[in-house]
Order: structure tokens, then sequence, then C-alpha cells
């Protein structure tokens, strides 16, 4: 049986401060009262049996060879009712449209940084900013994000606030359709009572929106070859290239699999080479292409950045990206919002502290207990410090991080993350919880309903990631109820 | 499609039924162990024989000191050294299964990918009784069976089924064409009737023919009539002949019925065989001549994968590419 717990200081997605369901949250409510233990722990030991028969595991580094592991899942959804998805699809659309404008810019004429709006050095010292490989080359649509992946948050006052920008290869879509397909499984009580976005049309948007990016000098205009680049079977988030090259109908190629000749790219088939129009790449920049990156690089595929800069082939998402996600960057993000479009955040960001500037840099230090610091180039929850949960020695370690390399760091204030109820091992406690949210564009911007919720099960945990022991959960848009016509007297 | 799906495709049924296969001669053996067990050398002999067929006799004389019975299954199931081992073989098909998951009903990934998953649990043979490995080899044969049924059942007729189906009777035919081989040498050694009719005996046990065999033929063994039936009857599917014949009608859909300049080889050794794996063929033979046949019969076998690999890039040449 679910027992409520108290909210406070957090913001609870279900329950309201009194211990009472949500508006949005009350039709589910009940449902989920009717179930008894034992119904509860047959739900979730169905859901996680069913994502390892589908093998739909990701890959743990670490010990020998690294481990596959299924993404725990927990059958309780977050819901969004529809008028507060609308405020986050405009802030989405406008956040990428800014991004995208700022990619074009700091690869062509470098206006923001000509203005003085956004340091130049932090441009030029960015490890992924890739200028001598995709400066100045004339890309389809001019569009070097065809996939964002916009992590959110909310603060303790219930306010949605941008983590974080994942411009390089964002993964977790495929999670979202198998946690929906899990969830109409294991608890198909709860939809019946739900009017909710469908994910289905979702793929022919992105379908879409890859085949619209056509090279310059495309074979043919009508049925351009699509092919979807993987890392192949070790990479963590193989499952997710696979559902996507299945769903898009696209080949799953690897580097092996291409070959470039005279700046054209060739796959490999069984009745000889076929031309290659368009790379949905699921590798790093410095992978692509031993010739113009690593040269150690046997994942990719050389003379590939050749055939980009000649505008024979196509390569989503854009070269160089990274110099436009990074926390530091971050931290600019409205100042693009306002530089290039005219308009304020309608999603704000988490107040963030750059260290490089010495007056903030002082302060931090002072404060570091109540803060969380950053590695600005770090992801997955890496080299990061959650000040009132570390201890005196890790405070010092990283004290000495900062003073070492200003540059490589921020802070922010330690957000008091929302949490929301979750059932596992026989019973119900809040955990902390985060939204990735989909964004995908060619010639349209559209932004997937919904999105891949995280949840940190450690009790107490801040780390959402699944590297570090992090779920997941099934996201729910509502629909607006549907109004009938009235006449107004 | 791409060359290294295809290769995939084509592995991963190949080993789906060498795991299936090698089960079944193990438990075969093990059976038939129970009632030969007071003729000590006559027993190592025919361990020596399974070896030959599934693995090599020579790797494993090189990992284990002695023909015993948890060194065999040790060896043939769950050793890591022996490529044809079935944890091997298994981890084969399910990595090739991921590759292809595009390409394969989510089915039949998900009957591999469970079996495999289940492998790990199962105890390590030291203290392996006889009925847990009797077990053991019926879950691999369920498995195979019903990953079978899974591909006919419900997957198209277009390239990845050819390839997949082209994979598993070639795989059939060497199989039994090495069984062959490998019993004639045997049947040449034995010093009475006797030992020669268990031995031919096994030969069908092991190519699960002995029922279909008996149905048609004396229960008194004839070594002549078991080869032509192994090598050439049409209606048996373990034939070599069999699966010679399915062989041609998969290659002629995959190309549409033409011969190409890149086919043609593959045609030209296809002709040589339905030539070879005939009555009329055999009949031709003098005596003297049975056992060379026996082992270019392999070899063709062994060399028509070689060219089909080539004929369809499944083989890295960076020379054509």
């Amino acid at each position: 049986m679910f027992k409520p717990y108290t909210s406070d200081p957090y913001f609870d997605e279900m329950i309201d401060q009194n211990g009472n369901p949500r508006e949005h949250y009350q039709r589910f409510y009940n449902s989920l009262l009717q179930l008894n233990p034992e119904e509860l722990k047959e739900k979730q030991d169905t859901a996680n049996l069913n994502f390892l028969r589908q093998g739909i595991t990701f890959t743990v580094y670490g010990n020998e060879g690294g481990t596959e592991r299924t993404l725990p899942f927990d059958f309780i959804p977050i819901i969004i009712p529809s008028d507060k998805w609308k405020q986050i699809e405009k802030g989405m659309v406008q956040r990428v449209k800014a991004l995208n404008l700022f990619l074009d810019d700091i690869y062509h004429g470098q206006n923001i940084l000509n203005d003085g709006i956004i340091p130049r050095d932090l441009i030029e010292q960015n490890p992924y900013f890739y200028y001598q490989q995709a400066g100045g080359v004339d890309i389809p649509l001019r569009n070097h994000i065809f996939l964002a992946g916009i992590d959110l948050i909310k603060d303790e006052k219930g306010v949605y606030r941008v983590l974080e920008d994942n411009l390089r290869n964002p993964s977790g879509m495929s999670y979202v359709y198998q946690n929906r397909y899990v969830m109409r499984q294991v608890c198909p009580e709860f939809f019946s009572k739900h009017s909710l976005n469908m994910l289905e049309e979702q793929i022919g948007h992105l379908h879409a929106a890859l085949m619209s990016h056509l090279p310059k000098n495309a074979r043919t205009t009508d049925d351009p070859r699509a092919v979807l680049l993987t890392p192949g079977m070790y990479n963590s988030a193989y499952y997710d290239h696979v559902f996507l090259a299945q769903r898009m109908n696209i080949s799953l190629v690897e580097g092996r699999d291409l070959i470039v000749k005279d700046k054209i790219v060739y796959m490999k088939t069984i009745r000889g080479l076929k031309r290659v129009d368009i790379i949905y790449r699921r590798i790093d920049d410095d992978f692509l292409d031993p010739q113009a990156f690593r040269k150690d690089s046997r994942l990719g595929v050389p003379g590939l950045l050749d055939a980009y800069r000649a505008g024979n082939v196509s390569i989503v998402n854009g070269i160089g990206n990274g110099a436009a996600d990074d926390k530091a960057i971050y931290a600019y993000v409205p100042d693009m919002i306002k530089y290039y479009l005219n308009e304020e955040p309608i999603i704000p960001n988490v107040e963030t502290y750059m260290l490089r500037n010495p007056e903030q840099r002082e302060w931090v230090l002072k404060h570091i207990d109540q803060l969380v610091v950053k590695n600005v180039g770090a992801s997955g929850g890496y080299d990061m410090l959650i000040g009132p949960h570390a201890s005196e020695e890790e405070i010092a370690i990283f004290k000495e991080k900062i003073m070492e390399n200003p540059n490589q760091y921020i802070a922010q204030p330690t957000i008091k993350l929302s949490r929301a109820p979750v059932y596992q091992d026989g019973r119900f406690y809040p955990c902390h919880v985060d939204l990735r949210v989909f964004v995908m564009k060619g010639e349209n911007i559209n932004v997937f309903p919904g999105g891949l919720s995280r949840v940190a099960l450690k009790e107490g945990s801040l780390v959402v990631n699944s590297s570090q022991g992090g779920g997941a959960k099934d996201t729910w848009v509502l629909k607006e109820e549907p109004q009938h016509a009235k006449q107004s007297r | 499609m791409l060359s290294r799906v295809a290769d995939s495709l084509y592995w991963m049924s190949r080993n789906g039924e060498r795991t299936e296969q090698n089960a079944h001669i193990l438990s075969m053996q093990l059976i038939k162990m129970l009632e030969s067990s007071e003729q000590e050398t006559a027993a190592q002999d025919d361990w020596e024989t399974v070896l030959d067929i599934c693995s090599s006799k020579e790797e494993f004389s090189f990992l284990y000191n002695s023909i015993q019975l948890d060194n065999i299954v040790d060896y043939l199931t769950f050793s890591k050294e022996n490529v044809n081992s079935t944890v091997n073989t298994v981890s084969i098909v399910r990595e090739n299964a991921r590759i292809t998951r595009n390409h394969i009903p989510n089915e039949l990934w998900e009957v591999w990918n469970e079996f495999y998953l289940s492998l790990p649990k199962i105890p390590q043979t030291v203290n392996c009784s006889l009925p847990d490995i009797h077990f053991f080899l019926n879950q691999i044969k369920k498995t195979s069976f019903t990953a079978t049924g899974v591909v006919d059942a419900s997957m198209a007729r277009d390239l990845p089924y050819h390839f997949m189906k082209i994979g598993r009777w070639l795989e059939r035919a060497e199989k039994t064409a090495r069984i062959l081989h490998v019993f004639y040498q045997k049947s040449k050694q034995a010093c009475d009737t006797t030992t020669d009719d268990v031995a031919w005996r096994s030969a069908l046990q092991f190519v699960n023919g002995a029922d279909t065999y008996f149905n048609r033929f004396s229960p008194i063994i004839n070594p002549d009539c078991v080869i032509k039936f192994l090598l050439t009857d049409v209606s048996f599917p373990r034939s070599v002949r069999y699966c010679v014949d399915h062989i041609w009608e998969a290659i002629k859909k995959l190309e549409n019925e033409k011969v190409s300049h890149y086919s043609w080889r593959m045609y030209a050794l296809l002709d040589t065989m339905m030539t070879e794996f005939h009555e009329d063929y055999l009949n031709s033979l003098a005596e003297e001549e049975m056992e060379y046949f026996l082992l270019q019969s392999l070899n063709r076998c062994i060399e028509f994968g070689k060219i089909f690999s080539e004929t369809y890039y499944l083989m890295e040449r960076e020379s054509i590419m």
C-alpha cells in the first residue's frame, strides 16, 4: 500500500505539502491505492525481467570487458499536465534555435565573439572546438543540431530549469519507447483513465528531419541513402542505435562497413559498394576519421572529413558541437538567446559561478561546502563535488583542483532537486528525478512529448546517471481535456 | 544488405546448428556409454571419435591429462579454450544475433539471449551428475528447435532468410560428411563385423537418422547402404545431398536464377557437388576409391563455404574493395 511521506523541503512531483496528491496525479493515485503488496511486487519483477529478456541493456565499464546491466525501471510514471508541457516545448525550441545559431556563428563569422558577448578564449581553448575541421563548411540547412537532449530539473519551488545541454550524441530515446512498452505490459490498468500524447508518430518526425539534411552534391534528391554509424555492440548505447536504425529503416553501419573513394562515401554490401548520402553518426568527433582527428581511431572512416567538406555527404549531429554544450558555455546560453533571438529565456538556467572569474572563485572557495562543483568537460556524473555531502578531504582535493585549473570548473548552488515516489524492493520512498527532453531539428523543430525521466534510485542520492545507479520512469504528457463548444451568454 | 550483416547472419546460423548437433552427439554417446561400460578400450576409442567430430582430439589432449568423462564434458560444453564448446558457440550465436537484430525476428533474439543468460547459472561439470548434463543438453536442443521454429514461422523469405538457411544447410552437410569420413576410418580398423555394425549404428544415431534408416532398410546394417543414405538421399533432411539441393535453391533465389561473373565459381562447385552426391556416381566408384572420396566430399563442403563467403564479400578482401 502506498503511504504518504513528508515531501519537505523538496518539491514532490506527486504529493503536495499537505500530503495530498496533486490534481494531475489524482486519477493515477486512486488506481495505485487499489494495489496490494503482492501485486506491486509482481509488477516490479515483471518489468525488470522484460528488460533483460529483450536485451535492453547498457554496458558498465570497469571490471574486465564490461558487464551488461539493464536500466532499473520504476513503474510510477512522471505525469506532466498539458499547459506545463507547452511551456517546456516553447522553451526547448527557443533554446535549440539559439544554440544552433551560436554553432553556425562560431564556425563562420564569429560575431558573438567579436561583439564580446562570450569570451573568445572560452571557445578557442575548448578541446571540442574543431575549427580546423569544421570551420567555414557550408552544411545543409545550416543545421548543426539534428537531435538535442536537454536535461531539465525542477527546483524546490517546482520551477523547471535547464541543467545541461547535450548536443553531441544524446542517447536514451529508445528507453523512452521501451519504458512505455513495458509499462503497457505491466500496468495496463493505469492507462485506461488517462489521455496521453502518443510516441509512435515521433519516429516519422525524426526520419523526416534526418532526410532533410541532403548534401549539396547528393546523388539523388528523392531517395537519399541514410545510415546510422555506430561504434558497435560494445558501446554502452548500442541498443539505442539498433532501435533508431530499425525504426527509421536505415542501415546500422560500423566504420569498417564504410569506405571513401574520391571523396565519396560508400558502404560495403553483398552486391558491392553503394553510395551513402547522410550519416547519423553516434561516434564522437575524435574517432570519426583518423586522418582528421585521432590517428589511433579504429572506429572511424579514413577520408570521411574530406567527403564532408566537399559537400558529398552530410554528417549529423554536426562536427564540433561540443563547443556549445560544455558546462562553461552553458552559463552563456541565456546571453545567446538574447543576442540571436532578442528574447528572454523561457526556461531558465541554474545559477552558475564561473571559477575563471577571480571574485566568483573567491566566493565559491569560501562557500564550497554548500555548492556543487563540476568539471566543464566531464559528463555522466564524474569529477563532481557535492559540497554538503563531501568529506573535508574531498573538499580539500577539489579546492586544489580549482586553484590549479580554474577554467576547468564551474560551481552551482545545491539545488533541492524535485523528487517523485518510487517503488523498489517492497516499499515506496521519494527519489530525486530529472528529465531529458529530446528536440529534433531539420527543416522544422519538433519536441518529443515527454522524454526520459531519470531517477536516482539510491535513497538521498542526487546522481541520476545510469552508470551510477540511476533508473528510469515512464513520462506521461497529458492531452488537453477536450473542450466542447459553448455558446457564450 | 551490408556484407558484415550477411556474414553475421550466416555464422549465427552455422553456430546455432553446430550447438544443436554437438549437444545431440554428446547425449547419444552418453547413453551409449552406459551400455558399453565393460569394454574400457572401446569406450575410450568412441570418445576419441566424438572429439574428432565435434572438435579436435589433439586440442583435447593438449588441454587435459586423460580421456575421462568429466574432462570430455567440460571440453565440449564449458571450455573457453575450445571454440566449438557449447558456451562458445552459444555466445557466437548470441553476439551475431545482437549485431543483426534489425534483420531477424525479435523472438529469435530473445530465445538465444535468454538461453545465454541462463548459462552461467549452470554448474560446472565437476559437480555435475549425468542427469544434470542430460537436462542441460536437452535445454540446448529445445532452444535450437524453438529458434528454428521462429525463423520458419515468421521470417520473410528474402535476403536475411536465405543467408541464414545457407549457413544452416552448409553446416549440416559438412557435419554429415565429417561423420561419414570419421566412421569410415574407424570401420576400416574394425576387427570383426560386430564392432563394425556398432560403429555404423552410431554414425546413424549421430546424424539423428537411425529411425528413418531403419524404417526403410533391413535391421541388419549394411555399410554401403548407410553411406549411400547419408550422402545421397534426397528426402532425409540431414543427408549431404538434401542440404546441397537446398543450398542450390537458396542461391538461385539470391541470384534471381542468373549466373554472373562474380558467381560462376560458386555455381560451378555446386554443379560438381550435385553430380558427386548422387547414387550413380557412388556406384561408379571402386571400393578402394571410397576412402578418398569421403575425404574429398568433406573438403568440397569446406571449399564451398570459402567460395560463398568470397562471392558476397563476407570476408574482408581489401584488394577488391
